[in-house]
């Protein structure tokens, strides 16, 4: 029965090899007919785009659902102050026409456009978006993206169930009077002229940052037990819970929204883009209930609204007459299909049942043969990063020289060669993305490696250096022994240091290739060991493991502080135990400095440097988007977040305007992408003109009252 | 054979409860849980979460709780999809499987009982080892192969059906094709030595005697007896397929009850597996007593008391 079953399994993958092969085998016969693409294409009649984007949707909720596939739906529903750029994901105005940032970085005024209206036809206003930000806080819906907003005034304090703490004279006590650090950067910030019409709620909000502590009293017990002084502080004191209306979002008038930040934040623009932010309807949330998102009660806000959806079967979204910009969006309509399964997905699209599909579609096995349809498949940069973290606080990994070995003998380039679709790195904010924070990158690198007596050219050796890694392994205390070929490293504890990932062919091909490297490279054998996703999850983020984890990061917004963020605070996400004060505070400079970008980017590349110098993480490649789309569908940019403004999306029926180079696609100058982009940002450029020449106008008039 | 059928309608119940308790407990054995993302969430929105789904209550409390809600038989609303109750999602996608599966079934039944019966009667022809040999086949094909083989053929090369999702009869053909496609040799084989054993047993040879044309012993006699064990073979068969097939849903990303099972462990969306096990193993219970009752009519030698 045994030896049956295990005949029947390798027959199968015999069988699956060989089909995999004459089906990719039959795309390029097929192809080669009509010469360029990839199986049928002929663009739909009915100008809806068919799309897969991942599995079935979670939830129409955009400030509950977390994931990327989600994203692409959300997009097309609701609308923000601001949307995605197309090609760069830099923010470009949607319901905000203009906005202004006070000198200190912490206050956001948005001018929102008077068309801007609901599926429904009711008027989107700024008090929409104070409910939409309160709701999206609101511990109750207990949203996990919550910590995007965390900048906003207050937010944390709402989210976490925190209570101001007031004296008998009905005094607030204030945050810097307990913070342990005296240059807390919260605490510091200075004050600055208000945007638009000041009011009680703005004082409050400008008013320095009050003390918060958690409501629960066994939560705020554990803390006051670690800290006296707060303990003696607050005997006797009455407790004010946080409400929502406390949090730092403000309508100054039907168009006017205001935003208060705790901190100064130069990425938050960006992040206001994303879903969590973006216009939901009052009334019928509150009519409805939990069953606002039922498709006869949803009031969404987007290019495009709800038309059925049939869960794991397909979800349909029509252009929204109501929308503001309805003009501009090209669609009659998009329909998700809900898939996952990559094989099904390129049969879909191959038999011409897709239009397009999502970023790391292309199985591995078909990789060589789609890559030649050069008019369709994307393989471009994303602002994301595959790396390795280290237990850097259980030996032997807390030994510096030994994670520095150990990034040193992997072989980058051969790895991205392997795998075919990403870009070596050793640095962890992706290379290719932020074009100016990689000019900072090389200057402050260039400075800080002089000062320890090295150079660029060396620290650019540090993708693959097997010698010097053999060097740094016998430093460490485990001397490599043996010459070329065959190494061994007998002292090495390969029984206290595990290589984990979870469960995916993709991650097994890369720890086996890694692996492999430091077999060859150090001499040593790396036990690999796999989980199934959900529960590595709760494992890595507790730094259960022992050794090295397989880890990466999507950036939630374009700003290398997305990167570097995720070592930020004793709680950080970067899964490897180390936390360092300094570093936090090195970030912390960096944003407070809300003029001069370059400057900034200077700093958060030092941070950068600091933190690479620990060798907490072993970056290796950044990922690229791998996916297709048939060469009528234009508008549609494999930007790093492989996240589509919907409304710039179009079918051209005239094959002489096809794409016909993806690879080049960034550059190309669509007349229809380029005009509708210029409109949009024609009212933020004359708003800035507009003050730029105010600001001047006042500058003289004082110079020549002087 | 009333008391026999209440009897064992009545097992049914505490059955259904014991597997969902053991499916429960494994759950929350396995370390992991559904919400957590490739993000770490701050502590706060942690607590929220699990405050929403009262996690942070005993287990004997979510135990109690949770089993009060399944004698309701109200398995509450899934916590992968907010807003969606488990009876609404299994009510939702049961139709898909149910349509393919009793499709499938059919064309099983049409195909496998002809090919059977005709290799039996042609025993030791070309006929006979002809339908073995494609049963054969069929039996070791696996169906994750099969389907991207005819998706292959007949979606990718000839483009007559779609390669993957629902919507008209052409979207039917090949799922339905691949499923059947080993219940049918299955069946076939079952039906050809059923029908070998019979032919040769001592009714038959009476009912011969008796002068009864070859066609009423055939279809009369024969047949009844000779489909026994394709019976006992094809009851919870039907109960499986009705309920969903795994690879068949996936490969064809068809919204069926199998697809969601899956994506339901995946999710660690305990409502709703715990919801679809309950519902899969009564299923399957209720078709072991349909098929135990059927017994009694097609064999009179089975008897009930």
């Amino acid at each position: 029965m045994k030896a049956s079953l295990l005949l029947r399994i390798v027959a199968g993958f015999v069988v699956t090899a060989l089909t995999s092969a004459l089906l990719v085998g039959c795309g390029a016969a097929g192809g080669g007919a009509s010469g360029r693409y990839f199986g049928k294409t002929v663009p739909p009649d009915d100008n809806v785009l068919r799309y897969v984007t991942g599995s079935e949707p979670e939830s129409l909720d955009p400030q509950f659902v977390t994931g990327q596939p989600e994203a692409r739906i959300m997009m097309a529903l609701y609308d923000g102050l601001v949307e995605y750029h197309p090609k760069t994901m830099e923010p470009i105005p949607a319901i905000a026409e203009s906005w202004e940032l006070s000198d200190d970085g912490t206050e956001y005024l948005f001018h929102l456009r008077k068309n801007a209206k609901f599926s429904n036809g009711d008027p989107i206003t700024a008090r929409d978006f104070v409910y939409s930000f309160r709701r999206a806080l609101s511990p109750e819906l207990a949203s996990r993206n919550a910590n995007l907003a965390y900048y906003i005034k207050y937010s944390e304090a709402y989210n976490s169930d925190q209570s101001f703490v007031r004296d008998a004279n009905g005094q607030f006590l204030l945050a810097k009077d307990f913070s342990e650090d005296d240059g807390d950067a919260a605490a510091e910030q200075t004050t600055h002229a208000t945007l638009g019409a000041d009011s009680e709620f703005h004082r409050f909000l400008d008013s320095p940052q009050r003390l918060t502590v958690p409501s629960a009293e066994k939560d705020r017990n554990k803390l006051l037990e670690k800290d006296p002084k707060l303990k003696a502080a607050l005997e006797g004191k009455e407790l004010v819970p946080v409400r929502a209306e406390d949090i730092g979002v403000e309508a100054v008038d039907d168009y006017t929204l205001r935003i208060k930040l705790h901190q100064s934040a130069p990425f938050f623009l960006g992040l206001l883009a994303h879903q969590f932010f973006r216009a939901l309807h009052q009334p019928s949330i509150e009519k409805f209930g939990k069953d606002w998102l039922r498709p006869e009660n949803i009031v969404t806000s987007g290019p495009f609204k709800l038309a059925e959806h049939k869960p794991y079967d397909v979800l349909r979204v029509v252009k929204d007459p109501n929308y503001w910009d309805a003009a501009n969006v090209k669609l009659a309509g998009i329909n998700y299909y809900p898939m996952d399964e990559q094989t099904t997905m390129q049969n879909m699209y191959k038999a011409g049942h897709l239009d397009a599909t999502y970023n790391h579609t292309v199985p591995a096995a078909w990789n060589e043969t789609i890559r030649q349809y050069t008019a369709e498949y994307s393989l471009h940069p994303e602002v994301a990063i595959e790396y390795y973290s280290i237990s850097v606080k259980k030996p032997p990994m807390d030994n510096l020289k030994l994670r520095q070995a150990l990034s040193l003998a992997i072989d980058r380039d051969a790895l991205a060669k392997f795998r075919k679709t990403g870009k070596p790195s050793a640095d962890f904010v992706p290379l290719g993305i932020f074009p100016n924070y990689d000019v900072a990158r090389q200057k402050v690198f260039g400075e800080e490696l002089a000062k320890q007596g090295s150079s660029l050219e060396e620290w650019n050796t540090r993708k693959f250096d097997p010698e010097k890694a053999r060097r740094l392994m016998t430093e460490a205390g485990f001397p490599v022994q043996g010459s070329s070929g065959s190494f061994s490293c007998p002292t090495f504890p390969v029984d206290k240091v595990t290589l984990t990932y979870n469960t995916a062919e993709s991650n097994q091909r890369v720890a086996e290739f890694v692996q492999a490297q430091w077999r060859q490279n150090l001499g040593i054998t790396v036990p690999l060991k796999n989980m199934e996703f959900r529960t590595f999850l709760p494992y890595r983020s507790a730094v259960e493991y022992h050794g090295i984890v397989r880890n990466g990061w999507i950036g939630d917004y374009m700003d290398p502080f997305t990167f570097l963020n995720l070592f930020y605070s004793q709680q950080n996400d970067g899964a490897t135990g180390w936390w360092d004060p300094k570093y936090d505070k090195m970030l912390d400079e960096a944003n407070l400095e809300a003029d001069d970008e370059m400057k900034r980017l200077e700093m958060l590349a030092r941070a950068e440097f600091y933190v690479m110098q620990q060798q907490i993480v072993i970056p290796l490649q950044v990922p690229g988007t791998s996916w297709m789309k048939k060469p009528f569908v234009k508008g549609m940019y494999p930007n790093p977040g492989t996240l589509h403004p919907w409304k710039f999306v179009y079918i051209e029926k005239d094959p002489n305007k096809w794409t016909s180079d993806m690879e080049n696609i960034m550059s190309e100058n669509d007349p229809a992408v380029i005009q509708q982009l210029d409109q949009l940002m024609a009212t933020q450029e004359q708003f800035k003109r507009a003050k730029e020449s105010e600001t001047t106008a006042v500058a003289a008039a004082t110079t020549s009252e002087r | 054979m009333l008391h026999f059928i209440l009897k064992r309608l009545l097992i049914i119940i505490p059955m259904a409860l014991l597997v969902v308790t053991v499916t429960w407990a494994l759950i929350r054995v396995a370390p992991g849980n559904f919400y957590s993302t490739e993000k770490k969430l701050p502590a706060a929105v942690e607590a929220n979460i699990r405050k929403k789904y009262g996690l942070d209550k005993p287990w004997y409390q979510q135990y109690g709780i949770m089993m009060l809600n399944i004698v309701k038989l109200d398995f509450g609303d899934s916590v992968r999809y907010p807003g969606q109750s488990v009876n609404e999602i299994i009510r939702r996608h049961l139709p898909y499987s149910a349509t393919i599966g009793l499709l499938a079934y059919i064309l099983a039944l049409i195909v496998g009982l002809s090919a059977g019966i005709i290799a039996a009667l042609k025993q030791n022809t070309f006929w006979d080892y002809g339908s073995m040999a494609v049963a054969m086949l069929g039996l070791s094909i696996p169906n994750f192969v099969l389907g991207p083989i005819l998706v292959l053929i007949f979606a990718l090369g000839l483009y007559w059906f779609p390669p993957a999702r629902w919507g008209g009869l052409s979207a039917l053909v090949l799922p339905v094709a691949t499923l059947a496609a080993i219940y049918a040799a299955y069946i076939a084989r079952l039906t050809r030595a059923g029908m070998l054993e019979i032919m040769r047993s001592d009714y038959i040879r009476t009912a011969r005697a008796k002068g009864l044309d070859e066609k009423t012993v055939l279809l009369k006699h024969a047949l009844r007896g000779g489909i026994i064990p394709v019976v006992s073979f094809t009851g919870p068969a039907l109960a499986a397929l009705l309920a969903g097939t795994v690879v068949v849903e996936r490969v064809f990303s068809i919204p069926g009850l199998g697809n969601i099972f899956i994506q339901s462990v995946l999710n660690r969306d305990e409502p709703l597996i715990l919801g679809i096990v309950a519902f899969l193993s009564i299923l399957v219970m209720l078709f072991n007593l349909l098929v135990d009752i059927s017994y009694g009519f097609l064999d009179p030698r089975i008897r009930y008391e």
